[in-house]
Protein backbone atom coordinates (compact mmCIF):
# COMPACT_ATOMS: atom_id res chain seq x y z
CA UNK A 1 0.00 0.00 0.00
CA UNK A 2 2.90 2.50 0.71
CA UNK A 3 4.94 2.06 -2.05
CA UNK A 4 6.18 5.28 -3.72
CA UNK A 5 9.16 6.81 -2.76
CA UNK A 6 8.54 10.04 -0.54
CA UNK A 7 9.55 12.51 -3.43
CA UNK A 8 7.29 11.19 -5.92
CA UNK A 9 4.01 12.66 -4.73
CA UNK A 10 5.37 16.05 -3.95
CA UNK A 11 6.78 15.76 -7.60
CA UNK A 12 3.39 14.88 -9.12
CA UNK A 13 1.71 17.47 -7.08
CA UNK A 14 4.22 19.63 -8.83
CA UNK A 15 3.99 18.66 -12.32
CA UNK A 16 1.33 16.60 -12.74
CA UNK A 17 -1.14 19.48 -11.88
CA UNK A 18 -2.88 17.51 -9.82
CA UNK A 19 -5.23 18.37 -6.80
CA UNK A 20 -4.88 17.53 -3.07
CA UNK A 21 -7.04 14.51 -3.86
CA UNK A 22 -5.07 13.24 -6.97
CA UNK A 23 -1.99 13.72 -4.77
CA UNK A 24 -3.54 11.48 -1.98
CA UNK A 25 -4.65 8.93 -4.19
CA UNK A 26 -1.34 8.73 -6.52
CA UNK A 27 -0.18 7.97 -3.00
CA UNK A 28 -1.98 5.13 -2.22
CA UNK A 29 -1.61 4.19 -5.90
CA UNK A 30 1.70 3.36 -6.97
CA UNK A 31 0.97 2.56 -10.72
CA UNK A 32 0.21 6.38 -11.36
CA UNK A 33 3.41 7.65 -9.97
CA UNK A 34 5.84 6.18 -12.27
CA UNK A 35 5.49 8.81 -14.68
CA UNK A 36 8.37 8.68 -16.81
CA UNK A 37 9.96 12.21 -17.99
CA UNK A 38 8.96 14.01 -15.09
CA UNK A 39 11.14 16.75 -14.24
CA UNK A 40 12.64 17.28 -10.45
CA UNK A 41 12.46 20.38 -8.41
CA UNK A 42 14.83 19.80 -5.52
CA UNK A 43 14.78 23.28 -3.85
CA UNK A 44 11.22 23.30 -3.31
CA UNK A 45 10.78 19.88 -2.93
CA UNK A 46 13.61 18.56 -0.99
CA UNK A 47 12.52 18.92 2.64
CA UNK A 48 10.85 21.85 2.57
CA UNK A 49 12.08 24.85 4.74
CA UNK A 50 13.59 25.63 8.19
CA UNK A 51 10.56 26.86 9.76
CA UNK A 52 7.56 24.26 9.91
CA UNK A 53 5.47 25.60 6.97
CA UNK A 54 1.72 27.11 8.30
CA UNK A 55 -1.58 26.09 6.79
CA UNK A 56 -2.77 28.84 4.02
CA UNK A 57 1.12 30.75 4.59
CA UNK A 58 0.99 33.78 6.73
CA UNK A 59 2.03 33.90 10.33
CA UNK A 60 -0.61 31.44 11.40
CA UNK A 61 0.05 29.21 14.84
CA UNK A 62 -1.19 26.08 13.21
CA UNK A 63 1.76 24.44 11.27
CA UNK A 64 2.09 21.04 9.56
CA UNK A 65 4.64 20.56 12.79
CA UNK A 66 1.76 21.45 15.09
CA UNK A 67 -0.76 18.91 13.33
CA UNK A 68 1.81 16.29 13.69
CA UNK A 69 1.92 17.01 17.38
CA UNK A 70 -1.25 17.17 17.93
CA UNK A 71 -1.59 13.32 16.19
CA UNK A 72 1.60 12.40 18.06
CA UNK A 73 -0.26 13.77 21.31
CA UNK A 74 -3.54 11.52 19.62
CA UNK A 75 -1.41 8.40 19.31
CA UNK A 76 0.21 8.43 22.84
CA UNK A 77 -2.51 9.69 24.75
CA UNK A 78 -4.95 6.92 22.80
CA UNK A 79 -2.60 4.18 23.62
CA UNK A 80 -2.04 4.76 27.07
CA UNK A 81 -6.21 5.20 27.73
CA UNK A 82 -6.46 1.80 26.16
CA UNK A 83 -3.55 0.68 28.39
CA UNK A 84 -4.23 1.74 31.57
CA UNK A 85 -8.29 1.90 31.38
CA UNK A 86 -8.67 -1.36 32.84
CA UNK A 87 -5.53 -2.35 35.17
CA UNK A 88 -5.08 -6.05 36.40
CA UNK A 89 -2.56 -7.31 38.50
CA UNK A 90 -2.83 -9.97 35.67
CA UNK A 91 -1.76 -7.27 32.82
CA UNK A 92 -2.68 -7.79 29.08
CA UNK A 93 -0.60 -7.50 26.50
CA UNK A 94 -1.17 -3.50 26.04
CA UNK A 95 -0.75 -3.05 29.64
CA UNK A 96 2.32 -5.28 30.35
CA UNK A 97 4.01 -3.30 27.41
CA UNK A 98 3.18 0.07 28.63
CA UNK A 99 4.53 -1.15 32.71
CA UNK A 100 7.60 -2.79 30.73
CA UNK A 101 8.42 1.16 29.29
CA UNK A 102 7.57 2.52 32.34
CA UNK A 103 9.47 0.05 34.93
CA UNK A 104 12.86 0.07 32.30
CA UNK A 105 12.42 4.33 32.46
CA UNK A 106 12.13 4.59 35.93
CA UNK A 107 15.04 2.21 37.14
CA UNK A 108 16.80 4.02 34.52
CA UNK A 109 15.79 7.23 36.11
CA UNK A 110 16.02 6.16 39.48
CA UNK A 111 19.44 4.53 39.03
CA UNK A 112 20.78 8.24 38.21
CA UNK A 113 19.02 10.61 40.44
CA UNK A 114 18.26 8.34 43.07
CA UNK A 115 14.65 7.08 44.38
CA UNK A 116 13.57 10.24 46.08
CA UNK A 117 14.27 12.52 43.35
CA UNK A 118 13.15 10.14 40.79
CA UNK A 119 9.59 10.10 42.20
CA UNK A 120 9.29 13.76 41.22
CA UNK A 121 11.14 13.98 37.82
CA UNK A 122 10.22 10.50 36.71
CA UNK A 123 7.00 11.98 34.60
CA UNK A 124 8.63 14.71 32.74
CA UNK A 125 11.64 12.80 31.71
CA UNK A 126 9.34 9.56 30.79
CA UNK A 127 7.36 12.03 28.80
CA UNK A 128 9.76 13.72 26.89
CA UNK A 129 11.80 10.28 26.39
CA UNK A 130 8.31 8.98 24.36
CA UNK A 131 7.21 11.91 23.07
CA UNK A 132 10.13 12.60 21.38
CA UNK A 133 10.72 8.96 20.17
CA UNK A 134 7.36 8.65 18.93
CA UNK A 135 7.59 12.47 17.23
CA UNK A 136 11.06 11.04 15.82
CA UNK A 137 9.31 7.81 14.29
CA UNK A 138 6.41 9.49 12.88
CA UNK A 139 8.53 11.70 10.83
CA UNK A 140 9.99 7.98 9.17
CA UNK A 141 6.20 6.57 7.85
CA UNK A 142 5.45 7.48 4.35
CA UNK A 143 4.13 10.41 3.51
CA UNK A 144 5.45 12.72 6.28
CA UNK A 145 6.81 15.47 4.40
CA UNK A 146 5.92 14.12 1.28
CA UNK A 147 2.11 14.87 1.09
CA UNK A 148 1.09 17.89 0.29
CA UNK A 149 0.59 21.17 -1.08
CA UNK A 150 1.55 22.91 -3.81
CA UNK A 151 0.73 26.66 -4.36
CA UNK A 152 2.33 29.46 -7.05
CA UNK A 153 4.99 31.21 -4.74
CA UNK A 154 2.91 34.60 -4.86
CA UNK A 155 -0.08 33.15 -3.67
CA UNK A 156 0.62 30.87 -0.96
CA UNK A 157 -2.76 30.93 -0.01
CA UNK A 158 -4.46 30.51 -3.38
CA UNK A 159 -5.19 27.21 -5.50
CA UNK A 160 -3.39 24.72 -5.62
CA UNK A 161 -0.86 24.50 -8.77
CA UNK A 162 1.45 22.17 -10.42
CA UNK A 163 3.64 24.76 -12.10
CA UNK A 164 7.51 23.77 -12.07
CA UNK A 165 8.08 27.18 -9.70
CA UNK A 166 4.91 25.98 -7.10
CA UNK A 167 5.69 26.24 -3.64
CA UNK A 168 5.20 22.76 -1.77
CA UNK A 169 4.13 22.59 2.02
CA UNK A 170 3.97 19.00 3.39
CA UNK A 171 0.65 18.03 4.60
CA UNK A 172 3.12 16.50 7.84
CA UNK A 173 6.36 17.64 9.56
CA UNK A 174 7.91 15.25 12.41
CA UNK A 175 7.14 17.69 15.30
CA UNK A 176 10.54 17.55 16.59
CA UNK A 177 11.81 19.13 13.09
CA UNK A 178 10.34 22.35 14.19
CA UNK A 179 12.33 24.32 16.70
CA UNK A 180 9.23 25.76 18.28
CA UNK A 181 8.58 22.07 19.48
CA UNK A 182 11.99 21.49 20.75
CA UNK A 183 12.39 24.69 22.29
CA UNK A 184 9.45 23.94 24.11
CA UNK A 185 10.05 21.22 25.60
CA UNK A 186 13.32 22.71 26.66
CA UNK A 187 11.93 25.49 28.12
CA UNK A 188 9.42 23.03 29.89
CA UNK A 189 12.21 21.39 31.04
CA UNK A 190 14.01 23.85 32.41
CA UNK A 191 11.01 25.13 34.80
CA UNK A 192 10.27 21.59 35.98
CA UNK A 193 14.31 21.30 36.45
CA UNK A 194 14.14 24.99 38.39
CA UNK A 195 11.13 23.69 40.27
CA UNK A 196 13.37 20.58 41.35
CA UNK A 197 16.32 21.80 42.22
CA UNK A 198 14.62 24.88 44.68
CA UNK A 199 12.58 21.96 46.39
CA UNK A 200 15.25 19.76 46.48
CA UNK A 201 18.39 22.17 47.70
CA UNK A 202 16.83 25.61 48.72
CA UNK A 203 17.84 28.49 47.06
CA UNK A 204 20.91 29.22 49.30
CA UNK A 205 22.23 25.73 48.62
CA UNK A 206 21.81 26.28 45.11
CA UNK A 207 23.76 29.03 44.79
CA UNK A 208 26.11 28.02 46.99
CA UNK A 209 26.35 24.56 44.82
CA UNK A 210 27.15 27.22 41.79
CA UNK A 211 28.85 30.00 43.40
CA UNK A 212 31.05 29.24 46.42
CA UNK A 213 34.54 27.23 46.72
CA UNK A 214 34.20 23.28 47.01
CA UNK A 215 36.70 20.91 48.11
CA UNK A 216 36.31 21.41 51.61
CA UNK A 217 38.46 24.14 51.64
CA UNK A 218 38.82 26.53 54.73
CA UNK A 219 40.23 29.39 55.91
CA UNK A 220 43.02 31.42 53.61
CA UNK A 221 42.88 29.58 51.02
CA UNK A 222 38.52 29.48 50.65
CA UNK A 223 39.46 33.23 50.64
CA UNK A 224 41.35 32.82 47.74
CA UNK A 225 39.72 31.06 45.81
CA UNK A 226 36.48 32.31 46.31
CA UNK A 227 36.60 34.93 42.99
CA UNK A 228 38.06 31.86 40.91
CA UNK A 229 35.16 29.90 42.03
CA UNK A 230 32.72 32.96 41.45
CA UNK A 231 33.98 33.26 37.95
CA UNK A 232 33.31 30.04 37.01
CA UNK A 233 29.78 30.32 38.99
CA UNK A 234 29.06 32.92 36.04
CA UNK A 235 30.23 30.44 33.43
CA UNK A 236 28.32 27.70 35.11
CA UNK A 237 24.78 30.38 35.14
CA UNK A 238 25.94 30.94 31.12
CA UNK A 239 25.88 26.99 30.58
CA UNK A 240 22.78 26.47 32.27
CA UNK A 241 21.00 29.58 30.61
CA UNK A 242 22.20 27.57 27.12
CA UNK A 243 21.05 24.58 28.27
CA UNK A 244 17.26 24.51 26.38
CA UNK A 245 19.43 26.45 23.38
CA UNK A 246 21.81 23.23 23.19
CA UNK A 247 18.73 20.22 24.13
CA UNK A 248 16.33 21.59 21.18
CA UNK A 249 19.04 22.67 18.75
CA UNK A 250 20.44 19.17 18.84
CA UNK A 251 17.19 17.31 18.35
CA UNK A 252 15.64 19.48 16.14
CA UNK A 253 19.00 19.64 13.75
CA UNK A 254 18.93 15.92 14.09
CA UNK A 255 15.88 15.15 13.09
CA UNK A 256 15.81 18.30 9.94
CA UNK A 257 19.05 16.84 9.10
CA UNK A 258 17.76 13.31 9.02
CA UNK A 259 14.61 14.28 6.86
CA UNK A 260 16.48 16.27 4.50
CA UNK A 261 18.66 13.31 4.07
CA UNK A 262 15.98 10.67 3.34
CA UNK A 263 14.67 13.52 0.56
CA UNK A 264 18.09 13.62 -1.01
CA UNK A 265 18.37 10.36 -1.19
CA UNK A 266 14.92 9.72 -2.53
CA UNK A 267 16.01 12.08 -5.63
CA UNK A 268 19.57 10.81 -6.37
CA UNK A 269 18.37 8.80 -9.35
CA UNK A 270 16.14 11.59 -11.08
CA UNK A 271 17.93 11.74 -14.06
CA UNK A 272 17.59 8.15 -14.66
CA UNK A 273 14.82 6.10 -17.02
CA UNK A 274 11.74 5.49 -15.17
CA UNK A 275 12.23 1.81 -14.09
CA UNK A 276 15.24 2.36 -12.72
CA UNK A 277 14.56 5.88 -10.98
CA UNK A 278 11.67 4.37 -9.53
CA UNK A 279 14.06 1.56 -8.01
CA UNK A 280 16.42 4.01 -7.18
CA UNK A 281 14.19 5.52 -5.67
CA UNK A 282 13.01 2.91 -3.51
CA UNK A 283 16.56 1.11 -2.63
CA UNK A 284 18.97 4.35 -2.01
CA UNK A 285 17.06 5.96 0.85
CA UNK A 286 16.31 2.54 2.39
CA UNK A 287 19.80 2.08 4.59
CA UNK A 288 19.42 5.50 5.70
CA UNK A 289 15.39 4.78 7.23
CA UNK A 290 17.07 2.26 9.20
CA UNK A 291 19.53 4.98 10.39
CA UNK A 292 17.23 7.35 10.82
CA UNK A 293 15.48 4.83 13.02
CA UNK A 294 18.57 4.32 14.98
CA UNK A 295 18.80 8.15 15.59
CA UNK A 296 15.35 8.46 16.27
CA UNK A 297 15.34 6.85 19.45
CA UNK A 298 18.93 7.75 20.04
CA UNK A 299 18.00 11.50 20.19
CA UNK A 300 14.98 10.73 22.38
CA UNK A 301 17.94 8.61 24.77
CA UNK A 302 19.75 11.87 24.33
CA UNK A 303 17.44 14.34 25.23
CA UNK A 304 16.17 12.38 27.94
CA UNK A 305 19.50 11.44 29.56
CA UNK A 306 21.13 14.86 29.23
CA UNK A 307 17.55 16.66 31.68
CA UNK A 308 18.12 13.79 33.79
CA UNK A 309 21.85 14.21 34.11
CA UNK A 310 21.21 18.08 34.33
CA UNK A 311 18.53 17.44 37.53
CA UNK A 312 20.66 15.22 39.17
CA UNK A 313 24.12 17.75 39.11
CA UNK A 314 21.66 20.10 40.58
CA UNK A 315 19.97 18.10 43.85
CA UNK A 316 22.96 15.70 44.51
CA UNK A 317 25.22 16.81 47.39
CA UNK A 318 28.17 18.41 47.14
CA UNK A 319 30.77 15.76 48.03
CA UNK A 320 28.83 13.20 45.33
CA UNK A 321 29.25 15.44 42.32
CA UNK A 322 32.91 15.98 40.27
CA UNK B 1 18.61 41.72 20.19
CA UNK B 2 17.76 41.81 16.51
CA UNK B 3 20.65 39.17 15.47
CA UNK B 4 18.57 36.72 18.42
CA UNK B 5 15.15 38.11 16.36
CA UNK B 6 16.70 37.30 13.06
CA UNK B 7 17.79 33.55 14.30
CA UNK B 8 14.83 32.94 15.69
CA UNK B 9 12.71 33.92 12.41
CA UNK B 10 14.85 31.69 10.22
CA UNK B 11 13.89 29.13 12.37
CA UNK B 12 10.54 29.72 12.86
CA UNK B 13 9.84 30.72 16.22
CA UNK B 14 7.03 32.42 16.93
CA UNK B 15 5.38 32.82 20.10
CA UNK B 16 2.19 31.48 18.81
CA UNK B 17 3.65 28.07 17.40
CA UNK B 18 5.84 28.25 20.50
CA UNK B 19 3.06 28.15 23.08
CA UNK B 20 1.22 25.78 20.93
CA UNK B 21 3.63 22.86 21.11
CA UNK B 22 4.07 24.16 24.74
CA UNK B 23 0.58 23.11 25.56
CA UNK B 24 0.28 20.38 23.41
CA UNK B 25 3.35 19.04 25.48
CA UNK B 26 2.51 19.68 28.72
CA UNK B 27 -1.11 18.31 27.54
CA UNK B 28 0.55 15.23 26.89
CA UNK B 29 2.43 15.42 30.32
CA UNK B 30 0.15 16.07 32.34
CA UNK B 31 -2.43 13.35 30.85
CA UNK B 32 0.33 10.87 30.97
CA UNK B 33 1.50 12.06 34.39
CA UNK B 34 -1.86 11.52 35.84
CA UNK B 35 -3.38 8.88 33.73
CA UNK B 36 -0.44 6.77 32.77
CA UNK B 37 2.74 7.20 34.99
CA UNK B 38 0.39 7.17 38.13
CA UNK B 39 -1.94 3.95 37.62
CA UNK B 40 1.34 2.09 36.23
CA UNK B 41 3.82 3.22 39.14
CA UNK B 42 0.51 2.32 41.38
CA UNK B 43 0.05 -1.39 39.77
CA UNK B 44 4.34 -2.09 39.69
CA UNK B 45 3.99 -0.85 43.57
CA UNK B 46 1.21 -2.86 44.09
CA UNK B 47 2.49 -6.27 42.20
CA UNK B 48 6.35 -5.59 44.11
CA UNK B 49 4.15 -5.44 47.49
CA UNK B 50 2.46 -8.88 46.16
CA UNK B 51 5.55 -10.61 44.87
CA UNK B 52 7.35 -9.60 48.26
CA UNK B 53 4.35 -10.45 50.51
CA UNK B 54 4.16 -13.53 48.92
CA UNK B 55 7.77 -14.53 48.92
CA UNK B 56 7.65 -13.36 52.87
CA UNK B 57 4.56 -16.08 53.46
CA UNK B 58 6.27 -18.35 51.46
CA UNK B 59 9.17 -17.83 53.57
CA UNK B 60 6.81 -18.57 56.54
CA UNK B 61 5.17 -21.36 55.28
CA UNK B 62 8.86 -22.89 54.35
CA UNK B 63 9.98 -21.84 57.76
CA UNK B 64 6.37 -23.26 59.55
CA UNK B 65 6.74 -26.23 57.26
CA UNK B 66 10.28 -26.79 58.76
CA UNK B 67 9.29 -26.01 62.22
CA UNK B 68 6.47 -28.21 61.54
CA UNK B 69 8.69 -31.49 59.97
CA UNK B 70 11.11 -30.57 63.05
CA UNK B 71 8.30 -31.21 65.88
CA UNK B 72 6.99 -34.44 63.91
CA UNK B 73 10.58 -35.62 64.34
CA UNK B 74 10.30 -34.64 67.70
CA UNK B 75 7.35 -36.19 68.46
CA UNK B 76 8.10 -39.16 66.90
CA UNK B 77 11.30 -39.64 68.27
CA UNK B 78 9.64 -38.98 71.95
CA UNK B 79 7.10 -41.18 71.04
CA UNK B 80 9.53 -44.06 69.77
CA UNK B 81 11.23 -43.14 73.11
CA UNK B 82 8.28 -43.66 75.02
CA UNK B 83 7.70 -47.29 73.22
CA UNK B 84 10.87 -48.72 73.62
CA UNK B 85 10.50 -47.71 77.25
CA UNK B 86 7.09 -49.31 77.63
CA UNK B 87 8.47 -51.98 75.60
CA UNK B 88 11.14 -52.36 78.09
CA UNK B 89 8.66 -51.81 81.11
CA UNK B 90 6.61 -54.56 79.98
CA UNK B 91 9.33 -56.80 79.54
CA UNK B 92 10.98 -56.16 82.70
CA UNK B 93 7.54 -56.94 84.43
CA UNK B 94 7.14 -59.66 82.17
CA UNK B 95 10.56 -60.75 83.29
CA UNK B 96 9.72 -59.40 87.32
CA UNK B 97 6.31 -61.32 86.71
CA UNK B 98 7.23 -64.34 85.37
CA UNK B 99 10.56 -64.70 88.07
CA UNK B 100 7.78 -63.84 90.98
CA UNK B 101 5.81 -66.94 89.47
CA UNK B 102 9.08 -68.90 89.10
CA UNK B 103 9.36 -67.81 92.89
CA UNK B 104 6.03 -68.54 93.76
CA UNK B 105 5.77 -71.48 92.24
CA UNK B 106 9.45 -72.92 93.50
CA UNK B 107 8.32 -71.38 97.29
CA UNK B 108 4.96 -73.47 96.37
CA UNK B 109 6.83 -76.50 95.61
CA UNK B 110 9.41 -76.35 98.27
CA UNK B 111 5.97 -75.70 100.40
CA UNK B 112 4.43 -79.00 99.53
CA UNK B 113 7.36 -81.08 99.19
CA UNK B 114 8.20 -80.03 102.96
CA UNK B 115 4.90 -80.90 103.82
CA UNK B 116 5.11 -84.11 101.85
CA UNK B 117 8.70 -84.76 103.83
CA UNK B 118 6.94 -83.88 106.92
CA UNK B 119 3.73 -86.11 106.62
CA UNK B 120 5.87 -88.51 105.26
CA UNK B 121 8.22 -88.05 108.36
CA UNK B 122 5.21 -88.12 110.97
CA UNK B 123 3.78 -90.86 108.85
CA UNK B 124 7.29 -92.89 109.50
CA UNK B 125 7.56 -91.97 113.07
CA UNK B 126 3.82 -92.55 113.71
CA UNK B 127 4.49 -96.29 112.66
CA UNK B 128 8.03 -96.22 113.72
CA UNK B 129 5.63 -95.38 117.00
CA UNK B 130 3.31 -98.09 116.26
CA UNK B 131 5.61 -100.40 114.75
CA UNK B 132 8.20 -99.86 118.45
CA UNK B 133 5.09 -100.30 120.24
CA UNK B 134 3.83 -103.30 118.31
CA UNK B 135 7.40 -104.77 118.95
CA UNK B 136 6.98 -104.17 122.49
CA UNK B 137 3.66 -105.97 123.02
CA UNK B 138 5.68 -109.05 121.01
CA UNK B 139 8.81 -108.44 123.14
CA UNK B 140 6.07 -108.45 126.25
CA UNK B 141 3.81 -111.58 124.55
CA UNK B 142 7.05 -113.53 124.35
CA UNK B 143 8.47 -113.05 127.49
CA UNK B 144 5.26 -113.55 129.62
CA UNK B 145 4.87 -116.91 127.53
CA UNK B 146 8.34 -117.70 127.84
CA UNK B 147 8.58 -116.70 131.10
CA UNK B 148 5.31 -118.10 132.33
CA UNK B 149 4.74 -115.04 134.42
CA UNK B 150 2.30 -112.29 133.95
CA UNK B 151 3.39 -109.19 133.79
CA UNK B 152 2.65 -106.07 135.78
CA UNK B 153 2.10 -102.81 134.29
CA UNK B 154 5.64 -101.94 135.55
CA UNK B 155 7.70 -104.84 133.71
CA UNK B 156 5.31 -104.33 130.43
CA UNK B 157 6.58 -100.44 130.60
CA UNK B 158 10.15 -101.52 131.61
CA UNK B 159 10.02 -104.05 128.96
CA UNK B 160 8.50 -101.64 126.22
CA UNK B 161 11.11 -98.86 127.46
CA UNK B 162 14.06 -101.50 126.47
CA UNK B 163 13.00 -102.54 124.14
CA UNK B 164 12.51 -99.30 122.30
CA UNK B 165 15.96 -98.03 123.29
CA UNK B 166 17.15 -100.77 121.39
CA UNK B 167 15.70 -101.03 118.56
CA UNK B 168 16.83 -97.94 116.11
CA UNK B 169 14.72 -97.32 113.93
Amino acid sequence: MFGPGPLHLSRLAVEKKADVSAVLNAFFNPVDLNVPGLLMQRAVLASGSIPAEAFGGGDSWLTNSIFVALIVMGIILLFTRMATRRMELIPGAKQNFVEFIVEFLYSQVEEILGEKVAKRAFPLLATIFIYVLVSNWFGLLPGVGTMGFAHSEEDLTGPVTLSETAHFTPLLRPASADLNATLGMAVVFMLVWFFITMRETGPVDFLKHIFAPKGGLTGFMWILLVPIFAFVGVIEVISILFRPVSLSLRLFGNVYAGETLLHAMSGMADKLPGAVKFLFDILLPLPFYFMEILVGILQAVVFALLCTVYIQLSTAHDEEEH
Amino acid sequence: MDQLKDILTMFGVTWGKFLAQVFIFLIVYLVLKKFAFGPVMAMLDERKRRIQEGEENLEKIKRDLDEAEAKTHEIIDVANKKSERMIEDARESAETFTNQQRQEAVHEANQIIAKAKEAGRLEQEQMASELKREFGRLVIDTTSKVSGKVLDQDDQERINRETAGQIAL
